[in-house]
């Protein structure tokens, strides 16, 4: 095993053997040791927002991860690799630049399922809608179908007034018992009022310089894109209990866990809230 | 599934595994006397177990590789369950080692005192450094429950052992590579057993290449054939049809190499490496009930015909056939292991032998047992918990 332990011989063999058997114990253990050193890293630099999301998107189904042009029938089929944010992705650039106003001549209000989708609206695939006021700040609610799933899920907490919100961090929280309910923040910025269901609203944020918005979707790609994730819901109500069915043409109710109480619903709001 | 039921189920399994717990106790505190192996008999049921196993446990090595290192991303829907029955596996096969050996207060000795000269030293040391490799594979899948990942060190530890695989993968492919080999490796010096004794190019007889490439060619259809079992058991669509597909495609190609290359090495054998040990090639296949069955039986039922089926029928045939095929390729390693250890065994060697059949006793058949009941649990509680097939929850909605 080593020079000075019994048994051990200066043979080509064995030491071009125990060489190799060192290397790979090395490279092992090394790797482990660098997994170790990095996770210490993201620990204490703050990182845990961006590695939650990624862990979360990469364990989403693939039909969750639909890219948004083809909900608007720009592309025919493509799974977002990109983590839903459009900023930095080549392929949403590339097709913004051919179709430039393929959705600003959008101006109907329409209703999937009777959920309302506002014209006015930008909307996040993890179901926050959001608004540009006149002041330029950001006012963030949660969509009509995330209102419906999570009526009876308890009290919000929401962030405080000051405090730094990320794109796909955590925005805020449904607290329900022992169980935690994740709600996706849309944009980057600086809360600057908290609100709440009753108030219509429940961030408004000061973006400050960083006021990108392309990673949301708007006009003509809400509309399919929320019908698509009803299908998705009414999967994961068939998937979770005996499979129930969402009538066609009909309306969401205003409570829907309420009328479903016997299934999972902290994995079904998971689900669509992109928590996996 | 109900809790209670999940229970209920497991329950059979747990009295097995109290059993052989109870078995190998036995064996390491009053020594291998608890066995019916003696000199001639010196390999038993234990050795079959781990060249088996080791053996089906390489899908987990072969997985990894196509998808980390060939990037064959489809393969992704059964890497998980792939590195979890590795797990089990090799754990399995080391934990029975151990008993085998025996003296488990030195077994550190193999590490610390390695006998250089045998073949097996390379492969308890593969296959030590392979389990560590798999432990830290499992370790994510494990960290991945929703609940563990709520905890911020586990959930940056994740993270950052997934970005480490690669490298694992890799790792893994070497290691398993020598230490299959290794184990074919052994019949290169076993003269005294002509039966077994193969040829080959320097130290490397022909089973050193026969052995990596058989269990390159049973790890995919026991992926294909546990997936399919427990699809079945749980009701659950766990994968696509085309992954079904190209397991298919994976499981029958590399059978089909190993048939043509064990065929050529078996004719060598019989024509060439023992009538230059002045015996008769075909003497060996007189003793019931060891017949030339054996060699059709593992060549062309368990090798040929479920080749071709799985090749051919991938994209046409039932998914039953291809389970079937699939199950046909693992037999087909487990009898070719059994040949190279109880079969070799039994024969006799010297003028004054005779031919034997060998009976494990009830503690050796626990112990193996042990093995199997501690794969079930452990493969039944990871996928109760943990994420072991991603596109589950995808195909719900078809």
């Amino acid at each position: 095993m080593l020079p000075w332990i019994y048994g051990f011989t200066w043979q080509t063999g064995n030491v071009i053997f125990l060489s190799i058997f060192y290397c790979v114990v090395a490279v092992i253990f090394g790797s482990f040791g660098i997994a170790v050193i990095r996770a210490y890293r993201d620990l204490t630099s703050g990182r845990l927002n961006e590695i939650r999301w990624h862990v979360d998107f990469d364990d989403l189904p693939e039909f969750a991860k639909t890219c948004r042009h083809v909900f608007s029938g720009e592309i025919e089929y493509q799974v977002c690799r990109n983590g839903f944010d459009c900023r930095s992705c080549k392929t949403h650039s590339g097709i913004i630049g051919v179709h430039m106003g393929a959705n600003a001549s959008y101006t109907g209000n329409e209703s999937p399922s009777g959920l309302t989708i506002q014209s006015d609206c930008m909307y996040h695939r993890g179901h926050t809608w959001v608004h540009r006021e006149s002041d330029r700040t950001l006012t963030i609610g949660l969509d009509p179908l995330a209102e419906r799933l999570l009526w009876s899920r308890g009290k919000a907490e929401l962030p405080e007034v000051g405090s730094r919100l990320h794109v796909n961090g955590a925005g805020w929280y449904f607290r329900n018992g022992g169980s935690r309910v994740r709600v996706l923040s849309p944009v980057d910025g600086e809360v600057v009022a908290v609100g709440g269901r009753d108030e219509g609203f429940y961030l408004k944020v000061n973006p400050g310089d960083d006021s990108d918005l392309r990673h949301l979707l708007k006009g003509t790609e809400v509309y399919p894109w929320m019908t698509r994730e009803i299908e998705r819901l009414e999967i994961l109500l068939g998937a979770d209990g005996d499979g129930i069915n969402l009538a066609d043409g009909g309306v969401l109710l205003d409570d829907v866990a309420a009328s479903y109480p016997e299934l999972n619903w902290e994995n079904i709001l998971a689900q669509m809230l992109l928590e996996s | 599934m109900p809790f209670g039921k999940f229970v209920s189920l497991m329950i059979p399994w747990t009295i097995l595994l109290l059993i052989g717990m109870y078995a190998i106790f036995l064996c390491l505190t009053k020594g291998l006397n608890q066995t019916n192996m003696d000199n001639r008999f010196a390999f038993g049921v234990w050795i079959f177990l781990d060249l088996s196993v080791i053996a089906l446990g390489a899908g987990a090595f072969f997985t990894g590789f196509l998808v980390y290192i060939m990037k064959r991303d489809e393969l992704r829907a059964v890497i998980n369950s792939a590195v979890v029955l590795g797990f089990i596996c090799y754990s399995g096969a080391i934990l029975i080692l151990m008993v085998d050996v025996g003296q488990p207060l030195r077994a550190w000795f193999t590490f610390w005192h390695p006998n250089i000269h045998s073949m097996l030293t390379e492969v308890t040391f593969c296959i030590t450094c392979y389990l560590a490799v798999l432990s830290v594979e499992y370790a994510p899948l494990v960290l991945k429950n929703k609940k563990l990942k709520e905890i911020p060190a586990f959930l940056a530890m994740e993270y950052e052992l997934h970005r480490i695989m690669p490298v694992l993968a890799g790792v893994g492919t070497f290691l398993s590579f020598f230490h299959q080999g290794s184990l074919g490796g052994l019949f290169g010096v076993l003269q005294a057993h002509p039966f077994a004794f193969r040829e080959g190019l320097a130290i490397w007889p022909t089973t050193f290449f026969l052995f990596i490439i058989s269990a390159a060619a049973a790890g995919p259809s026991f992926i294909l054939l546990t997936t399919w079992i427990v699809s079945r058991i749980s009701r659950k669509r766990l994968v696509s049809e085309s992954v079904y597909t190209l397991l298919a495609r994976i499981s029958g190609s590399i059978p089909l190499v190993y048939v043509l290359l064990k065929s050529i090495d078996t004719f060598t054998w019989l024509n060439r490496t023992v009538p230059q040990m002045g015996l008769s090639g075909m003497s060996f296949f007189l003793w019931a009930p060891f017949n030339i069955w054996i060699l059709f039986v593992e060549i062309i039922v368990f090798g040929l015909i479920p080749s071709l089926l799985l090749i051919f029928g991938g994209g046409r045939l039932r998914a039953g056939w291809l389970v079937a095929s699939a199950a046909l390729v693992c037999c087909g390693i487990l009898l070719n292991r059994f040949v190279m250890t109880i079969q070799t065994l039994s024969l006799p060697t010297m003028a004054f032998d005779r031919f034997m059949l060998y009976t494990p006793s009830w503690q050796e058949i626990s112990a193996f047992l042990f093995v199997v009941a501690y794969g079930v649990i452990i493969y039944s509680l990871s996928f109760r918990y943990l994420r072991l097939f991603p596109q589950e929850t995808e195909l719900d909605r078809n």
